[in-house]
């Protein structure tokens, strides 16, 4: 409300000005109340994330230094840990090249306007199908009609599938982040496009598509509900191997076997279950925060580059 | 030897105008191809939910029934989904409920009001919580939460010793799954507002408050909107997390008293996760369907939270 509103113009004098004090008190009370409840949602939130993280790590801690934990058998995490690895990597190998490809096209090549409108709806639209339906999808088009059988293969091209929106808005960022001068000298020159974008733009958004990889890597890492279908929960005898035509689990999978539909079934005791679930989780949770860190240190790292020239 | 130079020169022009050309349609392929996969996703799984319509169940039957059980582990196959749906869609609503004012608040003292080192502290866990894994957090609900939500709940139930499963609980998670997300739309929205807009509102005499109150956030509504949206698409669709902590089978038969919350329960994506792979033929044509609905779902949001976000004046 205004000062208006609050204080009829008619009173003068005395009047006024102690209604006009009671009201500047009124609205600094009222501003003190709101940012002290704002404050305590605002420690809410961050004592949440805080609590989990440190809940977590500090549960699955006694299970991380034991050795079984780190070994094949069913209490130990090697299979699911090289499963993992082995997916991110295959996934990134076809993701990176294909969303790369699309965003130079977006940024370099497209005119602006409603092609590139169509491009981006359909990329927020993709990224609103939840996972499970997702993963759903892929087991009927890439195992079943493309004859991958419940394989690595169609994990990753599922993967492919959930992350693609995510990677390609953050490689247009990556080449939307270098200067237009460069690519105009290059193509001044009389360099094609191409050339220009192979010897200019590409170097120079280096770091920057660096830390796009690594973001989508973090996705990858904790996706689970696009994998249930598409690489199964189990393993076969011989997981170490660079095959991708069979099927496997990772570490959010397993987890979810064993808390889940698995529980009981395996094995392990349920408290083994439980700890050796706590000890994933910790796994995951750090894996994470690495991350995000080396994200963070690489994004420091072109902020110095970038002031410094 | 100037000829042959000059044909050189403009054979090799010629031949990355070609390969400019060539790399320029492989750059196209792969824009489209994103347009091309999500088609793909809507026509896959539109051609196998339409099917089970034509397998002697209802439209009225399957959205409107309440008994789940299409592979007849109970004698006959019944095809009501009413109950997953009711599921996901009161869950989702509790959730949001209790998400909208944290994230909301958090994104309003985050950016107008808070000392530079909670941001240093508050940027690196929102930014790990919105890529946490949701399996991750269905194990902390099953660890953590439960047992919690089980003592609390235990005169309301009667002591059921499956008490604290539920619709509860997996509200419970959805919170800690779709706040982060919320959060971070929200402070995105938030900064995109000008500084000559809080400016403006400090200089007529605003308090802090009447700024961010009367100023910032109608200024941003329609973005805070689409942070809502989004975060509803979020908790609809969140499968394992919730699978690991709702735990039931069916819906619990009507009439319902508050203890409905505290017991174990159903939802779309939990049945989905922990049945879809192992059925087939008529059975799996129903979990399609589900699968379809909340497909359209989701559309329905991405629509909605397309059309606030071109209201939105500040992006």
């Amino acid at each position: 409300m205004s000062l208006q509103e609050a204080v009829p113009a008619q009173t003068t004098g005395e009047g006024r000005t102690s209604a006009l004090r009671r009201l500047t008190q009124r609205l600094a009370v009222t501003n003190t109340i709101a940012l002290i409840i704002l404050s305590l949602i605002t420690l809410a939130v961050a004592a949440l994330f805080i609590w989990i993280i440190i809940y977590l790590i500090v549960e699955g801690f006694t299970t991380l230094i034991s050795p079984t934990f780190w070994g094949t058998t069913d209490a130990g995490i090697a299979p699911q840990l090289f499963n993992t690895f082995y997916i991110l990597i295959l996934t990134e190998l076809i993701l990176v090249p294909i969303s790369l490809a699309g965003a130079i096209y977006l940024v370099e090549y497209s005119p602006q306007g409603r092609f590139i409108d169509v491009i981006h709806f359909a990329a927020e639209t993709l990224s609103g199908v939840p996972s499970l339906v997702l993963g759903m999808f892929g087991f009927l088009v890439f195992a079943v009609y493309a004859h991958m059988g419940i394989s690595r293969l169609a994990g990753a091209l599922t993967l492919l599938c959930l992350n693609f929106p995510l990677a390609l808005r953050l490689f247009e960022q990556a080449l939307g982040s270098v200067p237009n001068d460069l690519r105009e000298g290059a193509l001044a020159l009389g360099a094609t496009r191409w050339r220009a974008i192979r010897t200019v733009v590409l170097p120079s958004a280096t770091p920057v598509i660096i830390t796009g990889v690594i973001l989508t890597a973090g996705k990858i890492i904790g996706e689970s509900a696009a994998l249930i279908f598409t690489m199964g929960l189990f393993n076969p005898n011989n997981v170490f191997t660079l095959n991708p035509l069979i099927p496997s689990n990772t570490l959010t999978t397993w987890l979810y076997y064993l808390k889940g539909p698995g529980a009981g079934t395996t094995s392990l005791t349920s408290s083994q279950e439980t700890a050796v679930a706590a000890g994933i989780s910790a796994v995951l949770i750090i894996l994470l925060l690495l991350i995000n860190l080396s994200a963070r240190a690489i994004g420091r790292f072109i902020q110095l580059r970038t002031t410094a020239a | 030897m100037q000829v042959t130079e000059s044909t050189q020169q403009a054979q090799h022009s010629q031949r990355s105008r070609l390969s400019d050309r060539i790399m320029s349609i492989i750059f196209l392929i792969c824009a489209v191809l994103l347009v091309v996969i999500i088609l793909s996703v809507i026509f896959f799984i539109a051609s196998q939910s339409w099917q089970v319509f034509f397998q002697g169940v209802t439209f009225i039957e399957y959205f409107f029934g309440s008994f789940w059980d299409p592979t007849g582990a109970s004698g006959n196959p019944e095809f009501g989904a009413g109950g997953l749906i009711l599921g996901s869609v009161i869950t989702t609503i509790c959730a949001m409920i209790i998400v909208v004012p944290f994230a909301i608040g958090t994104a309003v003292f985050f950016t107008e009001a808070a000392p530079n080192w909670v941001i240093r502290i508050l940027q690196p866990l929102i930014e790990v919580f919105t890529g946490i894994p949701s399996v991750v957090i269905g194990f902390l609900g099953l660890v953590t939460i439960i047992p919690v939500v089980q003592k609390i709940s235990a005169p309301i139930t009667g002591n059921l010793p499956t008490g604290g499963y539920g619709w509860a609980t997996a509200t419970l998670v959805l919170v800690i799954m779709v706040l982060p997300t919320t959060l971070s739309i929200s402070i995105d929205s938030l900064r995109a507002v000008p500084g000559s807009v809080r400016e403006a509102s400090l200089a007529l005499g605003s308090t802090r408050w009447q700024m961010m109150w009367r100023a910032v956030i109608p200024a941003c509504a329609a973005s805070l909107g689409t942070a809502v949206v989004l975060g509803f698409t979020r908790a609809i669709g969140e499968a394992l997390a919730v699978a690991l902590v709702l735990g039931g089978a069916q819906i619990p038969a009507w009439p319902w008293t508050l203890a409905v919350f505290f017991r174990p329960n159903v939802n779309i994506t939990q049945q989905i996760a922990a049945n879809f792979q192992e059925t087939s033929g008529t059975a799996q044509y129903a979990y399609w369907t589900l699968a379809f609905t909340l497909l359209v779902i989701t559309l329905i949001f991405v629509s909605i939270s397309r059309f606030m976000s071109s209201r939105s004046v500040y992006k």
